[in-house]
């Protein structure tokens, strides 16, 4: 007799169950929009910058994004808390399955989903179907005049027109600290370091960290508290890896 | 790196370093002059594949965050918080974060440049010998009080520099300016607190230990003050703790900034009024707590107010109940003091704090401490001092101006009439890093390093509770042909001869530095000690500063605060102008004073509107409506100084008779990516001052009429998700 | 010596005799009214071989002239300077390239209906144009094939879509929709292809052994020997039969993959299960528009081809394009009610935007040419006779399918489930581009007219065999008679 779990449905895990490796915690309550994270962001990863036009024409290459809206009209009019919006590094990315070239794909090293520039030719489909719409593409060579490529970060590749990116949790950090942690014989340990969002936060509002050990601190933060975190759009069964807090729990 | 540090102790220190979260590591006196090489012959201390980290001090505003930049290769990569610094604790703002933008620029200056005519940026480029010649004739050649210098507010060793020369030659004592500090009407509250306190200084207001915020127009999560530390003091009052319950905020503001978006309430009162609402809520405060209405508060009807200022009554006792039951703390700033009557909103928002008396307590109001080397509290020139020192380059008095880290042409109000008064000024040398406006006017432009190809010390004046004294040191070598300022002084001096000579008896800037630091190594109770001054100056540089380790906070003296009226008393604030509108200008938080030429700056969305690129005005949906208004329309605000042409940003948290332009684009100069982009909302500013003297720069009145032209204004945001804009009815 | 109307009309005089009724009869039907094999042959052949007029040459010029801007020199900026000349932003991250694909794909579809249902299922009406559906959809293929390829950010890597081995061991995600889509328009393109040239082997041979010159040779290579026995025709109607029946799913296959792109993508409005039908029934409602222009066109440019394409064609293409329209009108209904009934937020919020969105009189228009005039002209024997109001109602149905892949691709993506980023799309080179496929479709038709037969005369003449009158009584009757 065949039981529910001899069926392949129990194959699909529960956003609960599912953990992936690295993840982060936003606190919605504490964010100010004041844009450090996407600045920071933007210099470390060689982002380019599109000028006025473009910018204005839903071209903008921020890899994050601070979303707010507003509540109410005046005088009780309230803008709601803001948030920051990035590739939340799906457990069941919508956008790997539709990329023909493989070039969106999941990390099993890193549970993380990778953009894998020089594979990606820009059909632009994964970005479509992203539910975050967190994937900017190279719409043409931007020009960053000499000198500025000099602060250019050798650890991140520089993305010609025509490619797809995203936000890839510093994955150049990740692989430093692996790197390291390998050579010392032992594992990355939680808070070892962070991506450039998280270290720039000036309210600490993002917390980036492990969330496959139930001692770290991501995880301490997500489960716990006055409120629970909420994922976005966890309806879709993405099983993101960002979590959201809105209710200035601890 | 010191001759004597090999470079096996090094890479343990590296590894030491590397074991937190960066390496420091320091340049020491030895190797004071960044010198290019070929990567043949690299430096010791830097490693193919090896980034090195170097510990300095941002410059992009006056706060003095510590940074830790990253660099590979003898290039600046990435900027980082020192998680060592007091004041940020490894954190950095947008606009610190792109500082590298300032230091890659397209459109520094590159060589020291003599003018053929001002103006231009046309001229023949000069060596650096000629340079400080020039230098030494414009010192020798004029009288000494005939001589001035205007530098900006985050260079303080320039200023320590300058101020010594003044002391012994008797130039003019060095000015400082800065559009930010003119917008937190820095005089306004140290002349309250002088008022008050019988001392002068910049309050600290403990926001992080409060559970009640009340903020009359303070932005201190965006530009106020130290934007840093005041945010990281929200965090920890926003989150709830065990011991302690969420923060709840108050924000009085005409118009929404990113602090009054936080805020729980935030109440929109008539501009010009925040003086009686703070009074009358310390009347309804005092009158719950069931005490005898102190005198300072005693003036006032409530009922009155209440209307006055266009806030229910039932708010304002809403208001008070929360003031007087939490654990409150009452802050002034912005444009709330930059009004007629600035100074008695200040006065009466501090005395708020007063009636709670949580001065010199957890969550309560402070003095700030003295930063190491500081004797007493120095704040930047106000308008007033700015008019007076406008009139003596007028009056001919000033031969010679030099100007450093500041750029007035822009960042003083055209009514001030600086530009103007430059052409009475017989030389003009600039030590512009990048061809600004007021480089555009001078004779000589004879560059500066960047922020971080140079040395230095900045004075936290205020977000901390220990004495900081943050050190700065190049990080990279200087990528054009440009020399230090104090350098350039020093040969400059030298060269002049005489009582100059004497002044500046120094062999260079990092001897000059170390000279004036070498005093705090016999201060106990440091963050580090050295057995001499060479180690010590190693250790400042490595570690970003020195500071104390115990809190130097002062407790105002709140005795006799209450029972004073306040001395200057509460008039209506007077606008100038004719129209309908009020006119609040606010100092843009991404762009700043000066970010302008920094592309990533400019395509950060504005944290409250996420507009890009561009200058726009706020009007209330409803004003919209009433004057046939649509986003991207461009108006015409004009005012009695003057007039521009701005496009509409209908914003939903404004007043509906106030309009809001941010200040920071409108660049004539100042490089491709500032030029000629957006418009300059100073323009619009009277020479109005308060009592206090500060430009009463939310006193105006504007109106506004078509233009019947349109641009389009480059938002982050969708017109159409967040406002619905295009949708049909029923969004 | 001409053969045309004058000749026609003079064989109906000397009939004339026979009674209205067959005259009648013929004059209607092509089938009926049959010429001699070598008069006929002769009629094509002279279409083709005539030296080209100055007209023919100045629209050439002119056609290659917009070819040369709109789809050269654009492309080219296109791949010089990145898809940021072109209209797509976030979210409309796909823009009128993919309208165009799918529109050409559509169009496309058509073609090969007429040709292989048509044959599967003996309407003997198809018979003279056969061969311009067949041309349609090859060269509209090839639009598409542009279209996607424009649309590509770095085309010149277009290649890694394509399974061939290499050292490195990478292959295209066979997960993703669109390289079914890669897979099935290939098919589709090679077994279209071969289909059009299939029944073109004899018309070759035919004009082999009319011509002289080059065009000799190049009709002796192109006719692969064939010389009209027995056995080559058997062979030759085996295979047409066996890709008659294979391409008909091929066909059905192409358009439903194609609606996958969208159908299997996690958006609202696009993650639909009737797309698949909704799609091919949209493609063939856009293919048949077409095609009636195209042989309008044939009809009106081409000499003698009055002969071969009447108004009896019209009409029945007008019969197959009213019942289309109703099966469009409902297969749109069910999608649309199916998605409202959902319930969903975001597709609520993007019906909606459809309707009164800025671009809400497209979604109006695409009703109003696709159902109402469709309707209100086709029911009409005598209009829907008419080439040039057929013809219009086609050009205005294109119009109308076009509008609708537009609201599904750029209008759809405007809204999503991230309110913040809804924007709208304005096209930019897209525009040109669009134009440059339209127009090299176009010169495609106007170049190969002058190459071969656009009439399969054989398939025409092999019709006219099985047809005949016959007299009972007062009665005439068409009697056709089953072939092979």
């Amino acid at each position: 007799m065949t039981t529910l779990s001899d069926l392949k449905i129990s194959e699909v895990k529960l956003a609960a169950e599912e953990g992936g490796k690295w993840g982060m915690v936003i606190d919605q309550d504490i964010c100010t929009g004041c844009q450090a994270c996407v600045a920071a962001c933007s210099m470390e990863n060689n982002i380019p910058f599109v000028g006025e036009e473009d910018s204005g024409y839903g071209r903008a290459m921020h890899w994050i994004r601070i979303e707010r809206f507003w509540e109410g009209e005046y005088p009780e009019v309230k803008m709601t808390n803001q948030q920051p919006m990035m590739c939340q590094q799906c457990g069941s990315a919508p956008c790997e399955p539709v990329c023909p070239a493989f070039a969106t794909v999941h990390s099993q090293a890193e549970e993380l989903n990778l953009q894998v520039y020089n594979r990606c030719v820009g059909t632009r489909y994964c970005a479509n179907n992203c539910p975050y719409q967190v994937r900017t593409f190279n719409w043409r060579d931007y020009e960053r005049p000499e000198p500025l490529p000099n602060q250019f970060n050798p650890d991140v590749t520089v993305r010609r027109r025509g490619v797809m990116e995203k936000c890839t949790f510093c994955i150049q950090r990740i692989h430093k600290a692996n790197d390291k942690a390998k050579s010392e014989g032992r594992e990355v340990m939680d808070g070892e370091f962070t991506t450039a969002c998280a270290q720039a936060c000036p309210s600490n509002a993002i917390t980036f960290g492990r969330v496959d050990k139930k001692d770290t601190l991501v995880y301490n933060m997500m489960h716990h508290g006055q409120s629970h975190g909420k994922k976005h759009l966890e309806e879709l069964g993405t099983l993101p890896n960002i979590t959201y807090l809105n209710g200035g729990g601890a | 790196m010191s001759e004597q540090v090999s470079r096996r102790d090094f890479l343990k220190l590296a590894g030491l370093g590397a074991a937190t979260t960066a390496v420091l590591t320091g340049c020491g006196p030895a190797s004071r002059y960044v010198v290019r090489e070929p990567y043949q012959q690299m430096p010791e201390y830097n490693l193919v594949g090896q980034s090195t980290y170097y510990a300095t001090t941002c410059r992009e505003c006056a706060a003095g965050c510590g940074l830790i930049v990253r660099t590979y290769q003898g290039r600046a990569i990435k900027v980082e918080g020192n998680p060592n610094h007091p004041l940020n604790l490894g954190k950095t703002c947008a606009r610190g974060q792109a500082t590298l933008h300032g230091l890659y620029n397209p459109d520094r200056v590159t060589d020291p440049i003599m003018k053929n005519a001002r103006g231009g940026f046309a001229g023949t480029n000069i060596n650096w010998d000629d340079a400080v010649q020039a230098v030494a004739d414009a010192l020798k050649n004029n009288q000494p009080n005939e001589i001035a210098f205007l530098i900006g507010t985050a260079s303080d060793h320039v200023f320590d520099l300058l101020t010594d020369l003044s002391k012994t030659t008797g130039v003019n004592a060095p000015i400082r300016f800065g559009a930010m500090n003119m917008l937190e009407s820095r005089a306004t509250l140290s002349k309250a607190a002088e008022n008050l306190f019988g001392q002068a200084g910049m309050p600290w207001f403990d926001v992080a230990n409060a559970q009640a915020v009340f903020s009359f127009g303070a932005n201190f999560l965006e530009t106020w003050l130290s934007p840093l530390s005041y945010t990281r003091g929200f965090a920890n009052f926003r989150k709830a703790t065990e011991t302690k319950l969420r923060g709840r905020m108050v924000q009085f503001e005409a118009r929404m900034s990113a602090t009054g978006a936080k805020a729980d309430e935030w109440i929109s009162l008539r501009p010009g009024t925040e003086a009686l609402v703070a009074l009358a809520i310390g009347r309804l405060v005092a009158e719950k707590k069931g005490i005898a209405v102190p005198r300072i508060f005693s003036g006032v009807e409530p009922l009155e107010v209440a209307a006055q200022a266009d806030v229910k009554l039932e708010a304002l006792e809403h208001l008070a109940e929360m003031f007087a039951t939490s654990n409150a703390v009452a802050i002034p700033g912005g444009p709330a003091l930059g009004q007629s009557n600035g100074l008695a909103v200040a006065e009466a928002v501090l005395a708020l704090n007063a009636l709670v008396n949580n001065f010199g307590k957890e969550g309560g109001v402070y003095l700030s401490a003295l930063a190491p080397n500081q004797s007493e509290y120095h704040r930047p020139a106000s308008a007033q001092e700015m008019q007076s020192f406008v009139e003596r380059m007028n009056s001919g008095g000033i031969k010679v101006l030099f100007v450093h880290g500041v750029n007035p042409v822009f960042e003083a109000p055209n009514s001030l009439g600086f530009k103007e008064a430059l052409s009475n000024v017989g030389q003009v040398i600039s030590f512009a890093v990048f061809p600004d406006e007021t480089a555009l006017e001078a004779d000589y432009v004879l560059p500066d390093h960047h922020g971080l190809e140079g040395w230095g010390y900045q004075r936290v004046g205020t977000g901390v509770s220990l004495p900081v004294l943050s050190g700065a040191q190049p990080v990279v070598s200087p990528y054009y042909n440009t020399r230090s300022t104090v350098d350039v002084f020093i040969a400059a001096a030298k060269l002049a001869g005489g009582k100059f000579a004497n002044a500046l008896p120094y062999a260079d800037e990092v001897e000059f530095l170390q000279n004036k630091i070498s005093a705090l190594r016999g201060e106990a109770g440091g963050s580090f000690s050295a057995i001499d001054d060479e180690a010590f100056m190693a250790s400042f540089q490595q570690f970003g500063g020195w500071w104390k380790n115990t809190n130097a906070l002062t407790a105002p003296d709140s005795a006799s605060v209450l029972n004073q009226s306040i001395k200057t008393q509460v008039k209506d604030a007077e606008f100038a102008g004719e129209g309908e509108f009020f006119f609040v200008p606010f100092m843009s938080p991404t762009l700043g004073e000066a970010g302008a030429n920094k592309p990533w700056l400019q395509e950060l969305p504005d944290p409250t509107t996420t507009v890009m690129w561009t200058t726009w005005v706020e009007i209330n949906p409803e004003t919209a409506h009433h004057l046939h208004l649509e986003n991207d329309e461009v108006v015409r605000v004009i005012s009695e100084a003057g007039e521009i042409e701005v496009p509409v940003y209908i914003y939903p948290a404004i007043r509906p008779d106030t309009v809001a332009i941010p200040f920071g684009q409108g660049h004539t100069a100042y490089g491709r990516y500032a030029e000629n982009r957006g418009v300059n909302p100073f323009d619009l500013l009277g020479k109005h001052l308060n009592e206090a003297g500060d430009l009463a720069f939310a006193g105006m009145k504007v109106r506004i009429e078509k233009t019947g032209k349109t641009k389009p204004v480059s938002r982050n945001e969708s017109t159409m998700g967040v406002y619905g804009e295009a949708l049909g009815e029923e969004h | 010596m001409t053969y045309g109307k004058k000749e026609t009309e003079k064989k109906q005089e000397h009939h004339d005799h026979h009674g209205h009724t067959e005259e009648h009869f013929k004059e209607k039907h092509l089938m009926l009214d049959p010429l001699p094999r070598g008069v006929m042959n002769d009629m094509v052949m002279e279409a083709v071989t005539e030296k080209p007029s100055w007209k023919w040459w100045t629209t050439v010029f002119v056609l290659s002239a917009v070819v040369v801007y709109c789809l050269i020199y654009s492309w080219y900026r296109l791949i010089a300077e990145g898809v940021g000349i072109a209209g797509v932003n976030r979210p409309s991250y796909w823009g009128i390239f993919l309208v165009n694909t799918v529109f050409w794909i559509g169009i496309s579809h058509a073609g090969t209906f007429i040709s292989a249902i048509l044959r599967v299922f003996k309407a003997e009406f198809r018979r003279p144009f056969t061969r311009v559906a067949e041309l349609m959809t090859t060269f509209g293929l090839v639009q598409a094939g542009f279209s996607i390829f424009m649309h590509m950010g770095r085309v010149w890597l277009a290649y890694w879509l394509m399974p061939y081995p290499n050292q490195r061991m990478l292959w295209p995600n066979f997960h993703s929709p669109l390289s079914w889509d890669l897979l099935a328009i290939t098919t589709y393109l090679l077994s279209s292809t071969m289909y059009l040239f299939l029944p073109l082997i004899p018309d070759l041979a035919m004009a082999r052994d009319k011509t002289t010159g080059w065009r000799k040779n190049f009709y002796r290579i192109l006719a692969l020997g064939f010389r009209g026995t027995e056995g080559e025709w058997t062979h030759l109607r085996n295979a047409m039969n066996i890709f008659a029946f294979a391409i008909i799913p091929v066909m059905f296959s192409v358009h439903t993959i194609v609606s996958w792109d969208f159908a299997a993508a996690t958006r609202p409005g696009w993650n639909s299960t009737i797309f698949g039908p909704y799609f091919v029934i949209g493609a063939l409602h856009s293919g048949m528009g077409a095609a009636v222009v195209v042989l309008a066109a044939v009809r009106k440019f081409i000499k003698n081809m009055d002969y071969f394409i009447r108004a009896e064609h019209f009409d029945a293409i007008g019969k197959l394009m009213l019942i289309i329209s109703m099966g469009w009108a409902y297969f749109f209904f069910n999608d649309y009610m199916v998605q409202w009934y959902g319930g969903d937020k975001w597709t609520k919020q993007l019906l909606h935007f459809h309707e009164a969105g800025p671009l809400g009189w497209m979604w109006f228009a695409m009703l109003i040419v696709n159902i109402a005039i469709p309707w209100a002209i086709l029911w009409n024997p005598k209009w829907r006779s008419t080439p040039w109001l057929v013809s219009t109602v086609g050009i205005l149905i294109n119009v109308g399918m076009w509008f609708e892949r537009y609201i599904i691709i750029p209008i759809s993506l405007t809204i999503n489930r991230m309110p913040f980023t809804w924007r709208m799309y304005t096209p930019g080179i897209e525009i040109p581009l669009g134009i440059g496929t339209l127009v090299l479709f176009i010169l495609l038709y106007v170049i190969f007219s002058k190459l071969i037969p656009m009439i399969p005369v054989w398939e025409v003449q092999e019709g006219q065999m099985a047809h005949q009158l016959k007299k009972f009584g007062r009665e005439t009757v068409v009697q056709v008679s089953e072939l092979e």
